[in-house]
């Protein structure tokens, strides 16, 4: 997919754990990882804004287009 | 005491109905298999009395290619038939139909292939009831289409298109429930 979740970088940046995060941010482990490994379909504003907030970034910070190469 | 009717009850409901069909079939394929093949290689005195009662004599006295053609027709729809409710009964069996996520990838699989099995009951008795037309129109006596199992040709075509339909429509829904899994 052309959209690239930097959301690894940014924790590593914030020396923040998976887990951390999670319980922070209030969604489960699960649905984070998913996030990570660029498996989600879709991010809704509310945990954007959730994650922005905890990691006080932007969130271009954590999403990236890059077109595929074909 | 209010007794409360849920999906497990209705399934297990289902699950016995499809079972006692699905003996009586594979019963009626059997038969008419037995009954072909006895009046084929062992006794032609067996046409007369073949299964259900049904007086093939003049069919066979007539043409045995013919004989063939109907018997063989008449095996196929009662195992399609059979297969049919076999699937019906595996999916329940291996609780394939989950009602907490009905949206999952065995449902489109299960209405599909009920589907095609439908359409092919349906082609292979319009075929039927074609050929004893045309054997009617001969002159070989033969018994009534309802009791050779080739009725209702144009039901299992109507329930077979309704049901692509259908499984065309939870393909959709399946894309939408996986996309709205992988929402976060």
């Amino acid at each position: 997919m052309a959209i690239i979740v930097n959301l690894d970088v940014m924790m590593a940046k914030r020396k923040m754990s998976l887990n951390e995060l999670s319980e922070k941010v209030g969604i489960t482990l699960s649905n984070l990882s998913i996030l990570k490994t660029g498996k989600a379909k879709a991010i809704r504003f509310s945990t954007l804004e959730a994650i922005c907030k905890i990691l006080d970034c932007q969130p271009a910070d954590i999403l990236e287009f890059k077109p595929d190469v074909k | 005491m209010e007794i409360r009717i849920t999906t497990k009850h209705i399934l297990w409901v289902l699950y016995i109905l499809a079972w006692i069909i699905f003996i009586g079939l594979s019963i009626e394929a059997g038969g008419i298999l037995f009954n072909s093949f006895y009046t084929m290689f062992i006794k032609p005195m067996g046409a007369q009395f073949f299964w259900n009662k049904m007086d093939l004599s003049g069919l066979y006295a007539a043409d045995k290619v013919y004989f063939i053609i109907v018997t063989v027709l008449m095996s196929i729809v009662a195992i399609l038939k059979a297969i049919l409710f076999y699937i019906i009964i595996r999916a329940i069996h291996h609780r394939k139909l989950d009602f907490t996520q009905p949206f999952n990838k065995a449902l489109p699989r299960f209405i599909s292939s009920l589907a095609w099995l439908a359409i092919g009951i349906g082609l292979f008795s319009s075929w039927g009831t074609n050929q004893s037309k045309i054997l009617l129109a001969k002159g070989i006596s033969i018994p009534d289409i309802q009791k050779m199992g080739f009725g209702g040709a144009d039901v299992w075509f109507f329930m077979g298109v309704i049901l692509i339909v259908i499984a065309q429509i939870c393909k959709r829904g399946v894309e939408i429930q996986t996309e709205n899994d992988l929402t976060i």
